[in-house]
């Protein structure tokens, strides 16, 4: 089939995901029993707001009334940050994709640096030594290593700051070069902790597709042609290492949108997680949807980024990529 | 620890690493087993999880004080490790060696019954899709996408927040079901490969039934994928509890799970490392060792894979 | 490999130079300064009657002021020890009328002056029930407030009693009415002036940065005087090991309470900081709700019964509890009131810790193990039940597990639901729960308090398990009415002897607050009620500003 018809069915399939999941969650919430009048204890309170928010009526209803505000670009107040869910909303996005999006690079270029030094020392001590060191942190839980890196690198050392997202005096906002630096200093622990673990699995698959692809005719040939090492390595592995990330990178999405709860609560970075989460236990369900709303949205953009680029790049991916069960996502 | 807890210690290490000797004398004569332990990960993997499902299962024999009991919350909270106390004691001052060794049976029995759950519902549905094919394929797949898109803990969460008073059990099943995505896919590949081959042709022009062929014939092939994902599973599983135990929703006191007591110990952790410390390396070794042990798996079912 | 160094060191390199650059900065006299408070949970809103949070108290009390206030001895009785604020001058015209003169030099942040109509608007918007303040029962006994002229405003009382004064200015702030007339009253908890103060007080509202900080910034012009400190940030960190670390580390200045032993030692130990140990105001405590859960017009099967209750606060040895998790950092609490409370006295009459009655009590009501299962049962009941606790306290969740403890060793079971904080505030609201562990703060009053949580007033308010003893009510309105102090406290003696051989709860702990600052800043004063309410006369001598403080904004 052609790109374009390709492109159009996967576009039409996408928003037919997203929309399943905003049903999917909307059903959940409302089959459990309870209601969601949080804090206020004034009977008389709690009344105004089911009526202001028409929670007693039927599912059907509240659900066609919840789609009709979704066209109008509405997505309703939250009732425990006492504001609109957009506004909340829309203020954590970038926090989130700058973090999910270091943790990526860092995952990237750890985890290829590595994948690509073992290779080229196969099974001598420093592949040993670093195949073991890549399993066992691969086998770690993120929030166990999250205080130690705040205690060695935060506390003993001053490195790094300790927690939050940027220094609250001279950069509340992101308006200079100085302040770009800052939120980049601010970075470095939480997403080194949400990357770590996907480097390492991330270095043990490249070292595996190194060794593959140096036993391959063609990279043999090159190097029997007197190709210089470097060169083979940059121009047929290094094209393949993207390529693999790139597939498997889709599966972690979610987990880095709302997943990174624990990171997010420990560093305190004011990212979507947190906000879904605080929002689940407080039956925020206006936020609730609207979180499952933007993070299906983005994991699901993703995904259909990754194909197209995967496909410009290799026609045989074209294909929906099988997926690759080693990617720990918890 | 008494002297009784030292020999059964010392009697699990040991048959731990005669079960995996003899499993190795096997790969002496077969070219399976020889291929399963050509890494030495492997060994080392198998025999941890040997020696952790002894401790499982013999777990009064090993542990020397009752693992919920407080034993003195004025003097002996937060004890660092000593003969006595061989990993230390917890801020309620429990022991953390007693709560490690009945832990190991909360979490085994966890990680196994959410991976069986997830591998038995993955494997089901990615059979389907395989050889079913076109819109049974296409329904199944598209709802695996949508399960994909939507975080596990996220779903969890909502499940256990909504539902008051949810049974454990009943959330590590809930866990189960929203782990089974990636081994569909998985299986789902294998079965449309393995269809086409002769025998599963043969199989049908015998005229065996669908599902007779997907039981008989096809999934005892595609056993590859399905128990790397189950030993993998068990350890995505594990970790998961953890998190759910850190965000205060994993097994409930006072019973221990390895979750649960890096929990209780989390404030402790800069004056009191060993009751974080102990629970997150046995979750690490567990998972290190299943993941040795896929690979041997993955290398004795599948010669085709890459070194 | 190579890349990846080159790339972090320009990533250092570039930080380094445009810090040496940007960070000298120009503020060198007295009345700089900024001070990082590290701060765990964030406020919902910043409107002064929408909301009973600590944190947002502590930061309405530098945007809002008072009429006046109480002093460091935090006596609640007459107006001697009071300190004025926007009110100049007050005198009482006849027994049951207050008269305040509003002090003519204070402006709203906008311009314009603080009149009389400010405080009638304030007065009728906390007595709303379309708001639905939380202090409104605070300030039933005030008939109404009027405005006599622009700047004299006349309280109008039902009664005659010896907290008058104190209920008149404490629990009120003192709101804009031209900024906040135009908002309906029953969308004042959402606000945008909720997130955008406008206030008359020390300090000026600068920005909030949702989920990470809120930030302050000293009026120059202010009447009573120029705060010593030029800016405040609230720094919010949910995990309350971090936020203790960023003090220790140096990257926050305050850290108000540091809560457990650990933290303290760690603070100790840390060069810059000195601690400030201050009377605590916060009691905790097991409730036993005696109505069904569910269903308040039948009682409780378990909690309904008197002896039940006192069995169960007798089998819990609540000394070795607070000395195992906060050592000297806590004690038991001689009643529902904690070390502020001047009533306090180590000598009450309480139930003792005696796992041998509280056995032979239960057994004689018919608890007694008859499927040896080690838990005791009746007509083929266990005796069991659940404990709420809020997931976002580790303190009381170590409690709770404590408790558990303490119950199984006399054969009964108890289940710990750890719940978020919103959650378990509607399930004890609605009187759906068994038993929970929760926290009350004190008034420095006990009067306003007491009858909040423990009486008949508070059914469908704070007194979640609705107890309710008469002759505990009469006591308790002598105590409130005794004209001398020393009656006051006999009085009160015997309120506190009566509920507590009631049991309608077990008291478990009353926190000792202990605090950490800055070595740098001088004059700290920690009112025992409100740490931050002298915040304004804090100063930082301008030989010990360090780089944070020389920011010019």
């Amino acid at each position: 089939m052609t790109g374009g018809v390709w492109l159009l069915r996967r576009l039409v399939a996408s928003v037919a995901i997203v929309f399943a999941v905003i049903t999917f969650i909307f059903i959940l919430i409302h089959l459990a029993p309870g209601k969601p009048c949080s804090e206020n204890l004034d009977p008389r309170v709690c009344t105004l707001l089911t009526r202001q928010f028409g929670l007693d009526q039927p599912i059907a209803v509240q659900y066609w009334r919840y789609l009709v505000e979704l066209a109008h670009g509405n997505l309703g107040m939250s009732f425990s940050l006492r504001r609109p869910v957009w506004d909340a909303l829309v203020e954590t996005v970038p926090f989130t994709l700058q973090l999910a999006g270091a943790a990526l690079v860092f995952d990237f270029l750890l985890g290829l640096g590595l994948g690509i030094y073992q290779a080229a020392r196969v099974n001598r001590l420093p592949d040993l030594v670093l195949g073991n060191a890549t399993l066992f942190i691969y086998s770690l839980p993120t929030f166990w290593l999250a205080p130690i890196l705040l205690l060695v690198f935060g506390e003993k050392l001053g490195w790094f700051p300790v927690g939050g997202a940027s220094d609250p005096i001279f950069c509340p906002q992101v308006d200079s070069l100085y302040c770009v630096a800052d939120r980049l200093w601010h970075l470095v622990l939480p997403a080194t902790t949400l990357g770590v673990v996907g480097a390492a699995g991330t270095a043990r698959f490249q070292r595996a597709a190194m060794l593959e692809v140096a036993s391959q005719d063609y990279v043999r040939t090159a190097r029997a042609k007197g190709v210089p090492e470097r060169q083979i390595v940059l121009r047929h592995q290094l094209r393949n290492a993207l390529l693999s990330f790139i597939t498997r990178f889709g599966l972690a999405f979610p987990f880095l949108l709302t997943g990174a709860v624990l990171v997010e609560t420990i560093f305190a970075w004011p990212g979507m997680g947190r906000l879904a989460f605080d929002a689940i236990l407080t039956r925020d369900y206006p936020v609730v949807t609207a979180s499952a709303l933007i993070a299906s949205t983005v994991v699901v953009a993703g995904n259909l980024l990754a194909d197209i680029l995967l496909g410009f790049a290799d026609p045989r991916l074209r294909v929906h990529a099988a997926a690759d069960a080693d990617v720990v996502t918890a | 620890m008494t002297l009784g807890n030292w020999f059964a210690l010392l009697v699990a290490l040991v048959v731990a690493a005669e079960v995996v000797r003899a499993l190795r004398h096997r790969a002496l004569r077969q070219e399976r087993w020889r291929r399963f332990f050509r890494l030495r990960t492997t060994s080392w993997g198998l025999g941890i999880l040997t020696f952790l499902v002894l401790v499982a299962l013999a777990a009064p024999l090993l542990a020397p004080f009752d693992p919920n009991r407080q034993l003195d919350i004025v003097h002996l909270t937060n004890r660092p490790p000593s003969w006595t106390f061989l990993l230390g004691t917890d801020p309620l001052s429990r022991d953390v060696w007693s709560r490690l060794v009945y832990g190991t049976r909360v979490s085994l029995g966890i990680g196994a019954l959410g991976a069986l759950v997830a591998v038995a519902l993955g494997t089901l549905v990615g059979a389907l899709a395989g050889y079913y094919r076109r819109w049974i394929d296409a329904v199944l797949m598209r709802g695996v996408d949508v399960g994909l898109a939507l975080p596990r803990i996220f779903v969890l969460l909502m499940a256990v927040a909504l539902w008051d008073g949810l049974p454990f059990a009943a959330l590590v099943v809930a866990i189960g079901l929203t782990s089974w995505f990636g081994t569909s896919r998985l299986v789902r590949a294998e079965v449309l490969s393995l269809r086409q081959r002769d025998f599963v042709v043969a199989a049908r022009a015998l005229g065996a039934g669908s599902s007779r062929v997907i039981v008989r014939h096809v999934l005892p092939n595609a056993a590859a994928p399905i128990i790397v994902s189950a030993a993998l599973g068990v350890g995505n599983v594990l970790l998961l509890e953890a998190a759910l135990s850190f965000l205060g929703i994993g097994v409930p006191p006072p019973d221990a799970s390895w979750g649960n007591m890096i929990a209780d110990g989390m404030p402790s952790i800069y004056t009191a490392p060993w009751s974080t410390f102990f629970p997150g390396l046995a979750i690490s070794l567990v998972v290190m060792s299943l993941n040795g042990a896929a690979d041997g798996v993955r290398d004795a079912l599948d010669p085709r894979e890459a070194p | 490999m190579l890349r990846r160094s080159a790339f972090s060191y320009y990533i250092v390199l570039t930080v380094a130079t445009l810090g040496a650059c940007e960070r000298r900065g120009g503020c060198t006299t007295a009345g700089c300064g900024t001070l990082i408070d590290a701060a765990v949970v964030e406020p919902p809103t910043l409107l002064p009657p929408s909301t009973e949070d600590i944190v947002a108290s502590d930061i309405a009390e530098q945007l809002f002021l008072k009429l006046a206030d109480v002093g460091m001895s935090t006596n609640t009785v007459g107006d001697e020890d009071f300190q004025p604020l926007l009110a100049q001058r007050w005198e009482w015209d006849g027994p049951l009328t207050l008269v305040f003169h509003i002090d003519p030099r204070a402006r709203w942040q906008d311009g314009q002056r603080v009149t009389a109509a400010d405080v009638e608007f304030t007065f009728n918007a906390y007595n709303d029930s379309a708001v639905a303040s939380p202090f409104r029962p605070k300030l039933q006994r005030i008939e109404k407030v009027t405005q006599r002229d622009s700047l004299t405003a006349v309280f109008r009382f039902r009664e005659k009693y010896p907290e008058m004064f104190y209920d008149a200015v404490y629990h009120m702030r003192i709101l804009p009415a031209h900024l906040l007339r135009s908002v309906p009253r029953e969308q004042w908890r959402t606000a945008p002036f909720g997130r955008q103060p406008v206030g008359d007080g020390p300090y000026r509202f600068v920005r909030w940065q949702a989920a990470q900080s809120i930030e302050l910034v000293a009026d120059t012009t202010f009447f009573l005087g120029r705060p010593g400190i030029r800016r405040l940030i609230w720094r919010f960190t949910p995990s309350l090991p971090v936020a203790v670390q960023q003090v220790i580390a140096d990257q926050a200045d305050i850290r108000e309470q540091l809560v457990t032993p650990d933290n303290v030692e760690r603070a100790k130990a840390a060069k810059q900081l000195a601690i400030y140990p201050f009377r605590g105001n916060v009691y905790t405590f097991l409730s036993f709700n005696q109505r069904a859960p569910g269903d308040t017009s039948k009682p409780h099967p378990l909690f309904g019964d008197r002896d039940v209750r006192r069995a169960l606060t007798m089998a819990v040895d609540r000394a070795s509890l607070v000395k195992s998790t906060l050592g000297d950092l806590g004690q038991v609490p001689p009643g529902p009131i904690s070390a502020l409370v001047g009533i306090w006295a180590p000598d009450i009459r309480q139930l003792p810790y005696d796992t041998a009655q509280a056995a032979r009590l239960l057994s004689l009501h018919g608890w007694r193990d008859h499927d040896g299962d080690g838990i005791r049962d009746k007509d083929g009941q266990p005796l069991a039940f659940h404990i709420l606790v809020p997931s976002s306290s580790g303190l009381r969740k170590q409690y709770a597990r404590l408790l558990q403890e303490q119950f199984r060793a006399i054969g009964v079971r108890a289940e710990i639901d750890e719940l978020e904080g919103s959650v378990v505030a509607q399930r004890t609201g609605s009187g759906n729960y068994d038993t929970a562990i929760l926290s009350r703060s004190n008034d420095p009053s006990p009067g306003s308090g007491i009858t909040q949580s423990w009486t008949l007033a508070g059914f469908g308010g704070s007194n979640f398990g609705r107890y309710y003893n008469p002759e505990f009510e009469r006591i308790v309105q002598r105590a409130i009415s005794a004209p001398k102090r020393d009656q006051a406290r006999t009085l009160w003696r015997y309120a506190l002897e009566t509920i507590n051989a009631d049991a309608p709860g077990i008291f478990l702990y009353a926190l000792a607050n202990v605090g950490a600052v800055h070595k740098r800043v001088e004059n700290v004063q920690f009112r025992p009620d409100s740490w931050a309410a002298l915040l304004r006369t804090w100063r930082i001598p301008p030989d010990r500003l360090i780089d944070r403080d020389r920011v010019e904004r």
